[in-house]
């Protein structure tokens, strides 16, 4: 595949020409309740090229029939030469890179038969049915896949890499009187059957956690100081704050990059953020990214202060920064663009745990887990899973429909508290932007505290 | 490629439907006011969906030349794990579809220029000192093709486009951004460019300034893009396949009315010009328009073959299927629509933000986009959500953009009531309706 790749960018006409070729074996088995949705086998392929010419534009193809690729590459060639451009478009430099990235397939999906695969979910689902006769859904995925992908260009990269992923999720709906409820659990590694088994709790839990809500109040709307669990801290990290440090939203905005300038405080000295695609063993990791940059751990707030982004080769260049190896494409049918792996918020010092940050509020909100989160720039919201009331220093009753709502700069500056008690979320599911959606990435953090957040909620 | 599928399945399998569909998409990007990028895809696939001992089984792939025996094994590997399902394929004689045009000779003969031509204007009418503004411009053509062993067969070409404009304002730490834009099958006219320019600039101009967000249960003027909160709980709950599983709140409920009674809604594939428009829906049914909810009476729900099997009725032609994974309901054409009867204004169509109905509001919001819409427990018809773009209005006026709140509510509650309808009906993306005027939401600031 490397040498017919190859032969097809030396034929290529453009200033620079680039080609993606990738090639998914997946399996996915699907329950609704006790039924069985789906057990597929699927195979998929196809090809990207992107080439580049001096004064032009981008020129895309994206298709399935591999058979065409030479005339792919001339078409690009053809779109390029049709957008004219004022202002030159340039690639950081960069050594080429020609390796082979072979992940750990930790018990590979392609040798495990469809029905062990159908009976591990049957198990998980059935965890989560059997915990009340409240349980009246269910919604459980497992999805796995092992993707190859080839990368050439012009200006001498060849990479191969062999990819990994598994997903198991589910979701247990409660209903009682008309009130409905949800336990969301997900898994999501860049590994492979080994790592999936033995889940059976972690779906009971969240199934039972779906029967308590049933009962417990709203929470009440307005501004408290917030403990955010590892988990939705993680997820607020990623919405809050990675997206606005993605290079190719200040690349081409001079307000934008004032706005992010490095060197502006965002937090207090105990702050520190960073996204780590060379983190080992992590859903979001790569070797490389789909420019053939190796990835790496890019520090991006350090003792509160922003000291760095995420680039593109392309963001890099306009900005004269370093790319970082973050330009993703979460498939064939779409071209890379800045996109996180996995972000983080370091844990504080070690001897500081849950107890040091929840001790001194009087009313406050124990938010936890994560329905899922949204940025909208400055401004965010994301959705726990649960939350409990926190009164005198003590965690107190279970409390739903707990939403964060709030604005990036004055929130990141409340984080007066960080424990040390770091985990990495590997969640399925995943991040989308620009209309790629779901890219693999994992979130990590400690427990935090928030002086003070809006919560969203009844008034 | 279907017949020799179907042939491929036969004698090995006790009946069989499948989907062959190719796509071909041409983009041009405008980034930050400059042309940037100019890309194609083309892509095809073949979805094939078996009976075998009485158990369905799925099976597909991207290949260039499938190899047709293959896949059939595999969908029938895929049925023996498959449950038993009680599934008849619509025969031929349902094969009489509809005349609907979803193929516009203009859309598929624009050429690469003539797109980069429109979003140059766009960038044009919409530049302005301190936003940058990003605009793109897709076109689709797809063929589809769908045919089972029953003998039905369907065939459509369908183009259509999107152009997209947004505009990003970045004043010290405030970002404002505004966004819309033109979905159709048919290119957009001159006046349809000019809505769009103005919709983006009505909005821009209205949320320059910032005012302090009022605090209570207040009258808030969802406007078309802002009711995405309001409208998926009820597309959840109207799901055949939600309403089997029994956590859709309307199970149980045709018959009741539980909305207000001038609210109709309507899925409607047979509207001319858009694209979510079809003859046939992806399993063979011939398409037709379903009473979801009539005159605030919960209608009829929506259901492909065989949620429609389970539930012992007929599909609704909603029945919708990609490569990979088998079919599945979906929406077509969504369209929210306010029934006479009840002494119903009808104003002249207007653009104006809120259409209409911020008149008698002495204090209220308009919400345009909302955050983090379909998190949370969105089947339980209550929402949650940060403003992204919202308005006040004051004595009836627009006073400005508030920022730092958030809108709760349960659908089921505030739809019981319509405070009003606004004169702005329009299409967004596969969805129609005007805006809506909702008392008692709550909106908390900080």
């Amino acid at each position: 595949m490397k040498d017919r790749l190859a032969a097809a960018v030396k034929r290529s006409r453009a200033g620079y020409t680039e080609i993606r070729v990738e090639r998914t074996w997946s399996s996915a088995v699907a329950f609704r309740g006790r039924r069985l949705e789906t057990a597929t086998v699927s195979e998929d392929q196809g090809g990207f090229v992107r080439v580049l010419n001096t004064g032009c534009g981008w020129g895309i193809a994206s298709f399935t029939s591999l058979d065409e690729l030479p005339a792919m590459v001339a078409r690009a060639n053809e779109l390029s030469r049709a957008v004219r451009v004022d202002e030159p478009i340039r690639l950081a430099e960069a050594t080429p890179q020609t390796a082979d990235g072979v992940l750990d397939l930790d018990g590979d999906v392609r040798g495990v038969a469809l029905s062990e695969k159908k009976k591990l979910l049957d198990a998980y689902n059935g965890a989560m049915l059997a915990v009340s006769n409240s349980i009246v859904d269910t919604q459980s995925s497992y999805r796995d896949e092992v993707s190859e992908v080839w990368y050439i260009n012009s200006e001498g990269a060849s990479l191969y890499q062999l990819r990994p992923e598994v997903v198991v999720s589910g979701t247990a709906i409660g209903r009682r009187n008309g009130n409905i409820e949800k336990g969301l659990e997900s898994i999501g590694l860049r590994k492979g059957w080994n790592s999936v088994q033995h889940f059976e709790d972690r779906f009971r839990v969240v199934a039972q956690r779906a029967v308590e809500l049933l009962d417990a109040p709203r929470v009440r709307g307005g501004a408290y100081p917030v403990i955010l669990d590892n988990e939705l801290a993680g997820v607020f990290i990623h919405e809050a704050f990675g997206h606005l440090s993605e290079a190719d939203f200040v690349y081409e905005n001079p307000q934008a990059r004032e706005m992010m300038t490095l060197g502006r405080r965002f937090g207090k000295p105990a702050l520190n953020v960073g996204d780590n695609g060379a983190a080992p063993g992590l859903r979001g990791t790569l070797p490389y990214d789909d420019e053939g940059t190796p990835t790496q751990d890019t520090p991006l707030i350090r003792e509160g202060i922003l000291v760095g982004r995420l680039h593109s080769r392309e963001t890099a260049a306009k900005l004269g920064e370093r790319p970082t190896g973050n330009a993703r494409a979460i498939s064939f049918r779409h071209p890379p663009i800045v996109r996180m792996t996995n972000t983080y918020i370091a844990p504080g010092k070690a001897d500081v745990g849950f107890q040091e940050l929840i001790r001194d509020i009087k009313l406050g909100v124990y938010a936890c887990g994560a329905f899922g989160g949204q940025t909208m720039l400055e401004n965010f919201s994301f959705t726990a899973g649960w939350g409990h009331m926190i009164r005198d220093g003590k965690v107190a009753e279970l409390v739903k429909d707990v939403v964060l709502a709030g604005n990036l700069f004055q929130t990141l500056d409340r984080i007066d508290h960080i424990a040390g008690d770091f985990t990495w979320n590997q969640m399925g599911g995943g991040c989308g932007k620009g209309g790629q959606f779901p890219l693999p990435v994992t979130e990590g953090a400690p427990h935090v505290r928030i002086e003070e957040a809006l919560i969203g909620g009844d008034v | 490629m279907i017949d020799r599928l179907l042939d491929s399945a036969r004698g090995k399998v006790d009946g069989a439907d499948a989907l062959w569909r190719r796509e071909e998409q041409t983009a041009v990007a405008f980034e930050s006011g400059r042309l940037k990028a100019a890309g194609i895809s083309e892509e095809a696939g073949l979805n094939l969906r078996v009976l075998a001992g009485g158990r369905m089984g799925v099976a597909g792939t991207t290949a260039a030349a499938p190899d047709t025996a293959a896949l059939v094994a595999r969908a029938r590997a895929s049925a023996e794990l498959g449950e038993i399902v009680d599934l008849a394929f619509p025969g031929a004689a349902a094969s009489s579809l509809p005349p609907i045009p979803t193929f516009f000779d203009r859309t598929a003969n624009a050429s690469l220029d003539d797109m980069i031509r429109m979003g140059r204007l766009l960038v044009e009418r919409l530049a302005r000192p301190d936003c940058q503004v990003n605009v793109s411009v897709e076109r689709e053509i797809a063929d589809t093709a769908v045919g089972n062993t029953a003998g039905a067969r369907g065939e459509y070409r369908a183009t259509g486009i999107a152009v997209t404009a947004d505009i990003t304002r970045i004043a010290g730490d405030d970002v404002l951004m505004v966004y819309d834009q033109y979905v159709g099958a048919d290119m957009p006219s001159d006046a349809d460019l000019e809505a769009l320019v103005r919709s983006v600039e009505t909005r821009l101009t209205a949320a320059l300034k910032i005012v302090t967000p009022p605090d209570g249960a207040l009258p808030v003027i969802f406007t078309p893009a802002g009711l995405a909160a309001v409208v998926l709980p009820l597309e959840q709950a109207l799901s055949g396949k939600t309403v089997l599983q029994g956590s859709s709140p309307l199970a149980g409920k045709v018959g009741e009315k539980l909305f207000d009674e001038r609210l109709s809604i309507v899925d409607d594939p047979l509207t001319p010009g858009r694209p979510a428009s079809r003859p046939v829906d992806d399993e063979c049914v011939p398409s037709r328009s379903t009473g979801l909810v009539e005159h605030g009476t919960v209608g009829r729900f929506v259901y492909d073959l065989e949620t429609a099997a389970r539930a012992k009725t007929q599909s609704t032609g909603n029945g919708r299927r990609g490569v990979f994974g088998k079919p599945h309901i979906g929406y077509t054409n969504v369209l929210f629509r306010m029934t006479d009867g009840v002494g119903a204004r009808h104003g002249v169509q207007t653009d104006a933000l809120g259409g209409g109905l911020i008149a008698d509001i002495a204090d209220g919001l308009i919400v345009d986009d909302l955050i983090g819409v379909g998190q949370g427990n969105v089947i339980s018809g209550a929402f949650s959500h940060p403003v992204g773009l919202a308005y006040r209005v004051q004595r009836g006026e627009i006073t400005g953009r508030v920022k730092d709140a958030a809108v709760a509510g349960n659908v089921y509650d505030l739809l019981k009531r319509i405070g009003g309808f606004g004169s702005d009906g329009r299409w967004l993306g596969s969805r129609w309706s005007p805006s809506m005027l909702l008392d008692g939401v709550s909106v908390a600031s900080r």
